[in-house]
């Protein structure tokens, strides 16, 4: 088989969980009960109340009404009302919500204080989510930011992942626009060389926030991007952790929410010569190689492109129901989302529901998220991008004579290898089906104000089924043949999540104390069977297939199992003494099952400290309205990217031979891949140093990082000798070591313009460099193809042979000599490449490649920016990455004329009328031009993108009112409408995941292009 | 104090389902496979791990399809016309990215995967207790035959490579050896084999290697050497020793090469293929045991077409007509060319010709005689040693070693077969001497075998490549050798990461 390839889900299966009493824990808790009962005596206390509004007057529920310097507090109700019993008269109450400025207001003996809140300014005062707690973004001592959910949920995105993009420092999105498809996200770079996807937790529950997922649930996502703010996270958080919050209902009437978005989309296209061009430059190509012609066939004149391409779709509908009363409260929200994509048959579509709920009774309360989600995605046969470009203009798309009736070229008229696009579409069909039940319930045991108990179950699985249906047919020329063949493959997935947890909550005078101590276990389990059988019955008159495994011949079946266990214990304390100085400290024992068995353990501190300047008696800066410096050290394990046994070597059953007259068949049964027992956690060591300020009345806020990141022992698959005989992947290994330092900047404006007029302005900039400081087995370089990955270097440095022009005459070629006088490209003619003889030797090798730039950026910005005019608000948001070279392989390939494929439009190779180029003479059946190692292929990646733009009107309210709605807006967007770059590709924001040639530019599928329009109402 | 003890009450319950922090908690065993640890302990599994090397065969590095672009289509028999470039420049002497996969790395890495197997077994095996040891030492002696096997082919197609002997580990950096010293563990692995294996197997078994076998590649081993009297002796066992008279060429030429007459008379070792499975070529279940020689060989419009025959050989054919004085029958079995219906009355894949006027391409190993098409499946038996070529293998050694008449038979016998005249009578002119004689031989070496893949050991062992006169000669055969460069071009780079990797190994010279 030329290709093949069988969807490979993961993940694992059942065992047993044993119980058991641990009474220790139960001692525990009697005496930190006995010994905190009495912190807080009555005294003299004065009732206050009050009402909370926003600056439109609307009142504001949910409100957290605290007395300074005591742990008493409330929160308002949904008119907005709160009552507490204040210490004394003189106390004074702190205002805080999520998305506002919070006030201090000093009670002053009055009975009633009532509370305009304004939209957070300064968002510093709003309350974060850190993982088993939260704390107000300003008490922050690691690394954590905040990702502002309107911008998601105004994006018209299939996952959360691919909505991220520019919307936080030092994360970085590519990849999606493919239907159904999942972006990767990388935060702060890469710190290990076998994977970058960050840790997902989304209520609590730990998983991936895959395309299952519906994003119009958030409430709020925080990014934890350094190793103190991830380490409560422990192994898993090594990239970074992402915590998404879904909404849940609040106190009052039932609220509904309704919103509707529609898209079109459209896919860059390759800029490829018409049906003349081609034809023009194909014939020089096989005149200058002295080769005859092809019998080009003139009077086709096929546009692949809009063959394989169509104008894609999105629909978006979401309704959700959310209310509450005094004890409890729920949010209910079903989804369905539908994407017909920009190649033909491909598509997805998701429905999703969401039951979230919580109650409470007395010291208990509980709460559950549950997500029921079918998906579905029609996938891509082959790569549409790729064979579009090899397949020539003067080949029809149908062709009768062929078997199954599509053109693809032909030995004489059109030699090409693309296969037909269409023909693919319509005779292979894959599809992937994942029909998922995620969610999770809690429970809460407030023992006394300041402890509680919290029990956390989660479960999550998925019922996959994949199904690959091939018709009889060709694609592609000389094709072997295939009868029909159906595949199909189902797939099991659980994932079982125990989280027992211990929290302490205390302040004494100027003293607040938090500590958190507690377990977590998760097992993961995955099952798959497949079968495949050949020959599928066929109905003679309809011509239609039976896509069922009990029909056809010739049956292989499979399975296998996979299973997965983390256990670990975690404790953090958080000390502030007087909102001046901030202590944070975080344990974490994690144990993994997939590790050496010697090696299963390990331990993970990390500490961070913060000093609030600004609240000190001597700071006294104009201007400055907050200013805290932050410090944090830590230390996190990883075994992400291990499969699950790779410390054990196993055998390969899988061989089969046969002997004899009556082919008999015998089992064999060998060591296929190589392992390396004894795998051990690798270990991420990170320094943070941050700076927070907020100045001129708020309006401008600051935030500056750098911070080192270092990972030893990192797992990876480093290439090892094919002399080993390894196959099946390379071995996993604590290999490398490197090291990765970055600085961040994020700031944000906020302006006013009258009374109408407001705007924003925040602007991320990361810079980031990584260098190999160690590598496995000794060695001190990797090569691949095209890179090394060095010692002392950033990984992945491109290796190749340096060009230096085209030669002009025969002259030129015979002055290229080298210092001993050896002409050193002596067969070459006018027109061809001049490379640099590095070694001087006389001769062009291997020997003379040399590093010839990186493919890593050195800076990449985010800039957003929104304005608001009465119910007019526009935001956007821009995206920039500079400074990388990257590898064009889109124009290797067009750019070549040794071989048949389209070419670029508008190339005009080297002639002796047109020597003023760079593109060397058009030669057919020769490499030596067209050669894959050279720096010809090599171009600044640089690119600056208008990744969304939106605009939306909320109708007058008095108009919204008189419908019996309570708010609604229309709104216009755009995604990806405008990039400048000099890239010569579809898109400079590719993806490639290897990490050894990740500025490899192939033909990925591209970001799309995409207007939507969309509603949004509520009553 | 009431409120007290429900909490504890409250706080207990919620206790009881914390998991225990059991150690083996995490001792999650892998329930797919069996670890190495556990393997190597029965007669079984020594059997299973031999198997296992066989399976090798058909890995696309090797005998299911790369292989035969080095043997035959490097050589002056084949060539590449392949829209493919880069695949077709590596059967020209174009060798620019030295780990181009196709031409180069896979073919490599199949071979130390082969090696691999062999070692395993051969590391293994000893310590495992047999109720009969003479089944052990068989065991071992299929184990040394396949490693013997693949380090001849590499010492043909790299010539200075490592020698690994024992079981890999990950961080291993072989060294390299100059070619002789591989040829010594060819030599040696094929004699330690040869002192074990048996004369025949059974009928079930049938299709591993016998005495036989390891005698002829013992022999292909010291002929490529020039050691021509061991490699008579080698052979002797054929003539004079317990082979004498085991032997025999079928009547019908095309026998060799179909599905239906495998294991035949004339078979000294051939490699199982079959279509039983439809599977993939990797290491899972269902994996394919076809090769796809004959998908990637098949004319344009049929198959791949990556590889066909050179023309000059439909010409040498026709130069000597049978005794009944027809063509040569081996024309028919060996090419496709524009002439085969008119000369024959076949038509290719039932097709008439459609192709150039002065191509061909190879029939033996096609499928043509029973479909209309190609796939990946191929079932029909790659004969890698036929009785024919110990014939003239025989006959090359006793001519080297001046007994050019005595060599005269084996030649007769085998053109008997076709019904060819015996040399005095239809080429007289080659007994003249020892160097006729050979240069005869190479044309019926060529008669014979084209495309069979011993034509690039042969042009090596001729030393028809050693200079620039030599290859001009070879290179009116076959244009492709104009590009060869004489010291550099008998052998291939080796893979260029396998060099930058591996402090102790250099790449070969001139490259």
């Amino acid at each position: 088989m030329r290709k093949r390839s069988f969807v490979h889900l993961f993940h694992g299966q059942c065992a047993q969980l044993r119980l058991k009493v641990t009474t220790t824990a139960n001692v525990v808790l009697l005496l930190l009960t006995f010994f905190f009962t009495q912190s807080v005596s009555a005294q003299a206390t004065h009732t206050v109340k009050g009402k909370v509004s926003n600056a439109k007057g609307e009142a504001l529920e949910g409100v957290s009404v605290t007395v300074k310097g005591t742990s008493i507090g409330t929160s308002t109700d949904a008119a907005g009302a709160y009552t507490l019993q204040a210490p004394n008269a003189q106390s004074t109450l702190v205002f805080s919500n999520v998305g506002y400025a919070e006030i201090e207001m000093p009670v002053n003996g009055q009975a009633s204080v009532d509370i305009t809140l304004q939209i957070g300014t300064a968002d510093l005062n709003e309350v974060v989510v850190v993982g088993y707690g939260s704390q107000r973004k300003k008490d922050l001592t690691g690394a954590v930011s905040v990702v502002n959910t309107s911008e998601i949920t105004k994006r018209q995105t299939t996952t959360v992942g691919e909505a991220l993009q520019g919307l936080a420092s030092g994360v970085v999105v590519r990849g999606g626009g493919q239907p159904g498809s999942e972006a990767r996200v990388e935060i702060r770079g890469l710190k290990n060389l076998s994977g970058t996807n960050p840790l997902y937790v989304i209520d609590g529950m730990i998983t991936t926030a895959n395309r299952d997922f519906n994003p119009n649930d958030i409430e709020s996502i925080q990014i934890l991007k350094d190793a103190s703010a991830a380490a409560i996270y422990g192994s898993r958080a090594a990239n970074g952790v992402i915590i998404i919050t879904t909404k849940r209902g609040k106190k009052g009437p039932m609220k509904v929410d309704f919103s509707a978005k529609t898209s079109t989309q459209t896919t860059p296209r390759w800029d490829l010569a018409g049906k003349d061009e081609f034809v023009a430059l194909n014939y020089m190509a096989y005149d200058n190689a002295g080769v005859p012609r092809q019998n080009l066939n003139l009077n086709v004149n096929t546009d692949w492109q809009d063959a394989a391409f169509q104008t894609g779709n999105m629909q978006d509908y979401n309704v959700s129901f959310a209310g509450g009363g005094d004890n409890g409260s729920y949010m209910v929200s079903a989804n369905y989302f539908d994407n017909k994509g920009t190649v033909i048959s491909t598509g997805f579509d998701r429905l999703s529901f969401r039951v979230n709920s919580q109650g409470n009774k007395g010291i208990f309360s509980f709460g559950e998220s549950l997500a029921i989600t079918n998906a579905k995605s029609d996938e891509m046969s082959g790569n549409p991008y790729a064979d579009v470009v090899r397949l020539l203009p003067t080949i029809p798309v149908y062709d009768d004579g062929n078997p199954g009736g599509f053109g693809y070229g032909n030995e004489s008229m059109a030699r090409t290898f693309g296969s037909n696009p269409v023909a693919m579409a319509s005779l292979e069909d894959r599809a992937l089906e994942n029909f998922r039940v995620r969610g999770n319930i809690w429970g809460e045991l407030k023992l006394r104000p300041w402890l509680k108990f919290r029990s956390n179950f989660g479960y999550e699985t998925s019922n996959d089924n994949y199904m690959y249906k091939r018709k009889e047919g060709n694609w592609t020329l000389n094709q072997a043949y295939d009868p029909a063949i159906y595949n199909e493959n189902r797939g099991r997935f659980e994932s079982l999540l125990i989280e027992n947890t211990l929290s302490f909550n205390q302040r004494f005078n100027k003293h607040s104390l938090n500590v958190i101590a507690g377990q977590t276990y998760q097992r993961d389990d995955y099952g798959q069977i497949w079968g495949t059988k050949r020959n599928i019955l066929q109905n003679s008159s309809s011509g239609a297939y039976y896509w069922v495994l009990d029909q056809g011949s010739e049956p292989q079946t499979g399975g296998f199992l996979q299973k997965g266990i983390l256990l670990s214990y975690l404790a953090r304390a958080e000390y502030n003494f007087d909102d001046k100085y901030l202590l944070n400290a975080v344990v974490r024992y994690d144990g993994s099952s997939r590790l050496g068995r010697d090696d299963q353990w390990g331990t993970f501190p990390s500490v961070s400290a913060a000093w609030r300047l600004s609240n000190e008696e001597f700071f006294n800066v104009k201007g400055v309205n907050d200013l805290k410096v932050r410090v944090s050290h830590g230390q996190l394990g990883s075994s992400s990217g291990l499969g699950y046994w790779d410390y054990m070597p196993v055998i390969n059953t899988f061989s089969t031979i046969v002997m004899g007259a009556g082919q008999n068949l015998f089992p064999g049964a060998t060591q296929v891949r190589l392992a390396n027992q004894g795998l051990r956690w690798e270990k991420l060591t990170q320094t943070n140093f941050g700076v927070d300020a907020t100045v001129l009345d708020n309006r401008l806020s600051l935030t500056a990082e750098y911070f080192i990141a270092k990972t030893e022992d990192v797992l990876t698959f480093m290439p090892i000798l094919m002399t080993t005989g390894n196959d099946g992947g390379n071995p996993a290994v604590n290999a490398a070591s490197l090291r990765n330092t970055g600085f961040e900047f994020s700031g944000t404006w906020n302006g006013k313009a009258g009374r109408d007029f407001s705007y924003y302005v925040t602007a991320n900039v990361t810079t980031l460099k990584n260098k190999i400081l160690n590598l496995g087995y000794g060695r001190n370089n990797i090569f691949t193809g095209t890179t090394v990955t060095e010692i002392g270097t950033p990984a992945g440095m491109w290796y190749l042979l340096e060009t230096d022009g085209l030669f002009q005459n025969q002259g030129e070629v015979d002055a290229y000599q080298n210092k001993d006088g050896i002409v050193i490209q002596p067969t070459a003619k006018p027109g061809d490449i001049r490379f640099v003889d590095h070694n001087g030797d006389g001769q062009i090798t291997n020997d003379d490649k040399v590093v010839l730039g990186s493919p890593w950026a050195k800076w990449e910005l985010g800039l957003n920016a929104g304005a608001s005019y009465k119910n007019f608000s526009l935001s956007m948001n821009w995206f920039g990455s500079f400074g990388s070279k990257v590898y064009n392989g889109y124009r290797s390939l067009v750019d070549r004329f040794d071989d048949n494929s389209n070419y670029r439009a508008g190339i005009k190779p080297w002639t002796p009328e047109n020597p003023n180029t760079d593109v060397p003479r058009a030669f057919y059946g020769s490499t030596l031009n067209s050669r894959g190692d050279t720096d010809r292929w090599l171009e600044d990646g640089g690119f600056f993108r208008l990744k969304f733009i939106n605009i939306s009107y909320s109708l007058p309210d008095a108009w919204v009112k008189k419908i019996g709605f309570s708010n609604a807006q229309i709104s216009i967007a755009g995604q990806n409408l405008v990039t400048f770059t000099k890239f010569d590709g579809i898109d400079p924001e590719f993806n490639n995941a290897s990490m050894f040639e990740r500025g490899v530019a192939g033909f990925q599928f591209p970001n799309l292009k995409t207007y939507s329009a969309g509603i949004q109402f509520g009553f | 104090m009431k409120q007290l003890i429900k909490y504890v009450l409250a706080a207990g319950l919620v206790a009881l389902l914390l998991p225990s922090c059991k150690k083996d908690l995490l001792n999650v065993e892998n329930p797919n496979t069996i670890t190495e640890e556990q393997f190597w302990q029965t007669e079984e599994d020594a059997d299973q791990g031999v198997n296992a090397a066989y399976a090798m065969f058909y890995k696309p590095g090797g005998w299911s399809r790369w292989i035969y672009f080095r043997l035959d289509l490097t050589s002056d028999e084949g060539c590449s016309k392949s829209p493919w470039i880069e695949l077709a420049d590596w059967t020209r002497f174009q060798y620019v990215n030295y780990n181009f996969w196709e031409g180069n790395a896979i073919t490599w890495r199949d071979t130390y995967k082969a090696i691999f197997r062999c070692n395993q077994v051969l590391a293994n095996v000893p310590a495992i207790e047999f109720a009969d040891n003479t089944k052990k030492d068989l065991l071992l002696a299929q184990a040394k035959f396949l490693r013997g096997l693949y380090y001849y082919y590499a010492a043909l197609m790299w010539e200075n490579i490592p020698v690994v002997l024992d079981v890999s580990k990950p961080d291993d950096l072989p060294a390299q050896v100059p070619v002789a010293q591989v040829w010594a563990q060819v030599e040696k692995d094929f004699s330690e084999a040869l002192a074990v294996l048996p004369v025949e197997w059974g009928a079930v078994d049938k299709g591993r290697p016998t005495k036989g076998s390891a005698s002829a590649f013992l022999a292909r081993a010291q002929m490529q050497q020039h050691k021509w009297p061991e490699a008579k002796a080698s052979l002797d066992y054929f003539f004079t020793g317990a082979g004498a008279g085991k032997y025999n060429l079928t009547t019908s030429f095309q026998d060799n090469f179909t599905h239906t007459n495998e294991n035949n008379s004339e078979s000294v070792f051939e490699i199982q293929f079959s279509d039983l499975n439809k599977g993939g070529d990797g290491d899972d279940p269902n994996q394919n045991m076809g090769h796809n020689r004959a998908q990637f060989f098949a004319p344009r419009g049929i198959g791949w077409s990556d590889g066909q025959a050179r023309y000059w050989l439909v010409n040498q054919f026709k130069q000597e007509r049978t005794i009944a004085n027809t063509l040569d029958p081996r024309l028919r079995a060996s090419l496709f060319y524009p002439a085969l219906e008119a000369d024959f009355g076949d038509k290719v894949y039932g097709r008439n010709w459609e192709w150039g006027g002065d191509e061909a391409w190879f029939r033996k190993y096609q499928r043509d005689y029973f479909r209309s098409n190609e796939d990946y499946f191929a079932q029909n038996n790659v004969r890698l040693v036929r009785y024919a070529d110990v014939l003239l293998m025989y006959a090359e050694v006793l001519n080297e070693m001046d007994q050019t008449a005595t060599a005269a038979q084996y030649v007769n016998t085998v053109r008997a077969r076709s019904n060819i005249a015996a040399l005095a009578v239809g080429q007289p002119a080659s007994l003249l001497g020892k160097d006729a004689f050979r240069e005869r031989l190479k044309v019926e070496r060529a008669l014979e075998l084209c495309g069979e893949s011993v034509r690039w050991a042969d042009l090596k062992r001729w030393d028809d490549l050693t200079t620039a006169a030599k290859v001009a000669v070879v290179a009116q055969r076959d244009p492709d050798f104009n590009n060869f460069v004489v010291g550099k071009h008998n052998r291939l780079p080796i893979p260029q990461t396998e060099v930058l990797n591996n402090p102790n190994v250099v790449q070969n010279d001139q490259y």
